[in-house]
């Protein structure tokens, strides 16, 4: 530890921190464009010029070490000074066309423009021209007037994708980024990219010109893309999803997710395939019907079959909560054959995020009970008994079990098939009851990742059920303050309700009190219940996850 | 000391560059010598010669290579630097040319002295003949065991090879140029660490120019003492000065540090074209500060001396400017250089050398605004210092001093006429009243 000084205020820190190092744990922000906590040190933007006492010159706080009493002054006037130099000179070549700049807003430059600038300029030429609109990748779009050369998204592909995708080529203000001759920006990670660029130089060509992003509200919450389960906000706008980032967690995903799950997790959810309410098969065909009436209809009809006749399939897509009920429930009926069908894409999987387990709660499904006692309770026991017409109901919670087709072919020997679903799919195709879910991104839940790590998904798209407002959940500032002449306030609501709540219905027609009011209550039933889950609250759980008492280490943290 | 006379880096000796007559010279004598000698003792000799490097940032050689950790895990490299990108300057290619066996013998012995496996001879890439001429002097070498293994049956072996540049003057820059060696972008590299801790792929690593390496066989085989009393002792030996511009006979003079510019100049040079007055003259390469000519009796070509001009020896690349240059041209096209030449890596360098660029054009159209003087001052103060680089600060400091010592040339070129400004609404805005 050393004694180190920053703007007259003593503070005592690791010897081996630069100086932005230090002050950020000292909660003071040195502005800083090229310097990123986890790519190496480049030096460039010189935006971090700050003032040590017996230097010569001011250094860049990025890369100088502190030392015992070490003096640093982050605001004197020399230091004003470089800044705004540095912000002038900045935007001499860079364009002001924030107005249609999908970065306005959470754009750095313009930050510090505010902040550390003068507020004006003396520059009075033309400005340097570059390629607008170049596709670096099947992701990502390139505006090169705009970009800065703080080289983060080279070094980010260099150092944590590990795929040297990016250079710049050309000297001095004619400096462009771009791709290595005969490569493209397409690793499995390049949108991450985009968050790193501060300005606009980089944008998804997904999200590009969808929104402006004050419109947007964001939540925390988690992708379902993988057994991973990165921390990510969720931005929503009209109760659409519009995009996901990546929200920083250093034991899980750092400050990163992949393109899949940014770009593949969220669609559905605002598709036109969406269920908007349950559904029962009558005269072959499935028509919407009232929850009461749908709910009625399964309780009746499960009744209508002995135990071992019965088979239900969990879900690792589906929350603890959810699995958790309907393990209770079963457990209730005398149903035994319970299982889940596994998700693995083998060889999917790498040393920085991505898992082979494409489903978000593994761990989790399992630790709740989803799982069979013995081997002939197991899901290719039960498909067999389907086929030999030992089993002739089935409860299928979220997942499109017949998107294989064999399993679809065993499907149609069932008499009587209930699916909770929320979107079309093959075994919804095949059902006799449907009963409307909500999506992840529609209701509260935990989900416990492969390091057996308990993280909470939160609703960020409003449904009947679910209340932007009376609910809590985040709000925009259209959600706010516009009004209903607005055409951003309108968007669809749907009667679809969280599994774990379509569970407890079904419980209650069956003649079982259950009072279960909120997703909450029933994680704390699971923490009283689970030795695993000793201790856990979705306050412990907060926002970065709470890790299960496991016994034994079934996964290895990596970071 | 300016008696001194003796041309020890480039002697009048013909065909020196052949192995054989360099030998026949007391040529590889220091080596032979060296080699009996701990590298330690090596180090200490060039030490108190006080030789200081001809590069342009004056730094003592011998402490340099003290930086050069003793033992390490990984391979020690030296690059020789003959990038020679500063405009001015063509004093190393001499050596290629005329001496080069005197270079390769100054670097095997800094090899020896620093324990370093290879050296890398970084030349610019334009220098096509050079590099033919330096390669063969190289094979020359091996073939009779002076570079390869076991030199001269000793346990010490070092490779030796030559990286042509590619033609960018920042290459010339030591970080930037081991980035260029590794196959990277020519990016300098923030600093600290040190090239003698984290260098070439990560190695510890020295570079020096090719003129310094060059002084270390004649301070091995005549000793320190001698050396350190050559021109002024701050920074003794003698130089290669390269004098170009309004002179009669430009070229390279080898004379000792210490000597008066005038000498230069009117003696050796053969004074200004058609007699005319010295308008102006950069001592030592482009990036040297500008000395007005009524300024130049008594000026003495040394690192001490200069530094009451305000300027400093630099590379020793002379520029003579007669009374009918255009000063604000000159410093136009040396801003062009600068900018063109910026690596584009950090901000104030890469946009502040187009923007001054941008206002001095201004000034040679005859467009110029009184502001823009200070303007101009104001943006190279605003890079100078802030950069990673040093050619940040190369670009900055003929701008501070020609708008120091020349203020009254771009007042001349101040507009005269004031631009009308008069609000002309575009047609369709243009509503006729009613
Ligand atoms: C932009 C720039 C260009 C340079 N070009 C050269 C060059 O061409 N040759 C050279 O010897 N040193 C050049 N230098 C200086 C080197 O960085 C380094 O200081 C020198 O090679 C060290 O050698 P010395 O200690 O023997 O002088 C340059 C420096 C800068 C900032
Ligand atoms: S690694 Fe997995 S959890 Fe993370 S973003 Fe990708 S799909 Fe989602
Ligand atoms: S000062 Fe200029 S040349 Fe040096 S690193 Fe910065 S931009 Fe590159």
């Amino acid at each position: 530890m050393v004694k180190i000084t920053i703007d007259g205020k003593q503070y005592e820190v690791e010897n081996n921190l630069t100086i932005i190092q230090a002050a950020r744990e000292s909660k003071i922000h040195i502005p800083h464009f090229c310097w990123h906590p986890k790519l190496t040190v480049s030096g460039n933007c010189r935006v971090c010029l700050v003032e040590v006492e017996k230097m010569p010159k001011l250094v860049i706080a990025c890369s100088t070490q502190v030392a015992d009493g070490m003096i640093v002054h982050t605001n004197s006037e020399k230091v004003i000074k470089a800044q705004n130099a540095v912000l002038e000179f900045i935007l001499i070549n860079h364009p002001l066309d924030c107005p249609i700049c999908d970065e306005a807003g959470e754009c750095k430059l313009q930050d510090y423009a505010y902040k550390y600038s003068v507020g004006e300029s003396r520059f009075e030429f033309d400005k340097v021209r570059k390629p607008k609109r170049v596709e670096l990748g099947p992701n990502v779009m390139l505006d090169t007037e705009r970009c800065i050369m703080c080289s983060r998204c080279i070094r980010f592909c260099d150092e944590i994708a590990k795929k040297p995708q990016l250079t710049f080529t050309q000297r001095g203000d004619h400096v462009e980024l771009t791709t290595f001759p005969g490569e493209c920006l397409d690793n499995p990670y390049s949108m991450n990219v985009i968050d790193l660029c501060p300005v606009g130089a980089l944008t998804s060509r997904d999200f590009r010109f969808k929104a402006r992003v004050w419109e947007m509200s964001s939540t925390d919450t988690i992708c379902v893309g993988c057994s991973r389960g990165c921390n990510i906000k969720m931005w929503v706008r009209n109760n659409e999803i519009l995009r996901l980032t990546p929200r920083m967690n250093p034991q899980v995903n750092d400050y990163w997710m992949c393109d899949y799950g940014r770009l593949n997790t969220f669609k559905h959810v605002n598709a036109a395939n969406r269920i908007k309410a349950p559904m029962i098969r009558k005269e072959g065909k499935l028509v919407e019907v009232g929850w009461d009436e749908a709910i009625a209809k399964v309780s009746s009809e499960l009744k209508a079959y002995k135990k071992p006749e019965i088979a239900a399939i969990g879900s690792a897509f589906s929350s603890n909560e959810d699995n958790y009920l309907f393990v209770k429930l079963m457990g209730i009926l005398g149903v035994k054959k319970l299982d889940i069908m596994p998700h693995i894409k083998t060889g999917d999987q790498d040393e920085l995020l991505i898992r082979e387990d494409k489903t978000p709660n593994m761990v989790g499904t399992r630790e709740v009970g989803v799982k069979p006692d013995s081997n002939e309770f197991g899901f290719s026991s039960i498909m067999n008994d389907i086929r030999h017409g030992k089993v002739r109901a089935l409860y299928v919670l979220d997942d499109d079990i017949a998107a294989d087709p064999n399993i679809a072919e065993a499907l149609i020997k069932i008499d009587f098939l209930v699916v909770h679903a929320s979107n079309e799919n093959e075994t919804v195709k095949l059902a006799d009851v449907v009963l409307a879910s909500s999506s992840y991104a529609e209701k509260h839940g935990t989900f416990t990742n492969f390091q057996g790590k308990v993280q909470r998904n939160r609703p960020a798209v409003a449904t009947l059920d679910h209340d932007r407002i009376l609910d809590g959940m985040e709000l925009s500032r259209l959600d706010k303050f516009g009004s209903h002449n607005d055409r951003w306030t309108q968007g669809i609501k749907r009667d679809t309700r969280a599994t774990w709540r379509i569970v407890n219905m079904l419980a209650t027609a069956i003649g079982i009190r259950w009072r279960y009011n909120t997703c909450e209550e029933v994680f704390n039933e699971i923490a009283a219940a689970i030795p695993a889950f000793k201790g856990l609250s979705y306050l412990k759980i907060g926002t970065n996850g709470a890790l299960l008492n496991l016994k034994k280490k079934s996964v290895t943290v990596k970071d | 000391m300016s008696d001194f006379t003796e041309k020890l880096l480039l002697p009048e000796i013909p065909n020196l560059h052949n192995i054989d007559v360099y030998e026949q010279n007391s040529g590889y004598q220091a080596l032979r010598k060296v080699l009996e000698m701990t590298p330690d003792a090596v180090i200490d000799v060039v030490k108190k010669s006080n030789l200081k490097g001809r590069g342009g940032a004056c730094f003592p050689t011998g402490l340099k290579w003290s930086f050069m950790p003793k033992q390490s895990s990984k391979p020690k490299y030296l690059c020789a630097n003959g990038d020679e990108g500063e405009p001015g300057t063509f004093k190393d290619r001499q050596i290629f040319e005329f001496n080069p066996h005197l270079f390769i013998e100054g670097s095997l012995i800094s090899a020896y002295a620093m324990g370093v496996q290879v050296i890398y001879v970084y030349i610019r890439g334009e220098y096509v003949k050079w590099i033919n001429l330096l390669q063969k002097a190289i094979d020359d070498a091996y073939a009779k065991k002076y570079i390869g293994k076991k030199i001269l049956g000793t346990n010490f072996s070092t490779e030796m090879y030559i990286f042509p540049g590619a033609g960018a003057y920042i290459c010339g820059e030591e970080s930037s140029l081991m980035n260029s060696i590794e196959g990277d972008r020519g990016y300098p590299r923030v600093k600290p660490p040190f090239p003698a801790q984290n260098g070439l792929w990560g190695c510890p690593t020295t570079i020096n120019n090719i003129e310094t390496l060059s002084n270390v066989p004649l301070i091995i085989n005549r000793g320190a003492e001698w050396y350190s009393k050559i021109g002024e002792p701050k920074h003794p030996g003698t130089l290669l000065f390269g004098i170009s511009g309004h002179v009669n006979k430009p070229g390279v003079y080898e004379l000792p540090t210490g000597t008066l510019l005038t000498d230069i100049i009117y003696k050796y040079a053969g004074g200004v074209r058609d007699n005319k007055k010295i308008k102006a003259v950069i001592p030592g390469g482009s990036s040297t500060k500008w000395i007005r000519g009524e300024e130049i009796d008594g000026v003495r070509m040394d690192s001490e001396a200069l530094k009451a001009y305000d300027t400093s020896i630099g590379t020793g690349g002379i520029i003579v400017m007669d009374d009918d240059t255009d000063v604000l041209k000159v410093l136009a096209r040396l801003i062009h250089f600068y900018h063109h030449e910026s690596c584009g890596q950090c901000t104030p360098c890469r946009e502040g050398c187009g923007w001054m660029e941008k206002i001095i054009k201004r000034f040679i159209a005859g467009e110029g605004k009184l502001e823009d003087i200070d303007l101009l001052l104001n943006v190279a103060n605003n890079i100078e210092g802030n950069t990673v680089c040093a050619l940040g600060d190369a670009a900055a400091w003929p701008v501070q001093s020609v708008i120091k010592k020349f203020r009254e040339e771009f007042e001349k070129r101040v507009r005269k006429i004031p631009i009308e400004k008069k609000y002309v609404p575009p047609p369709h805005l243009i509503v006729e009243k009613v």
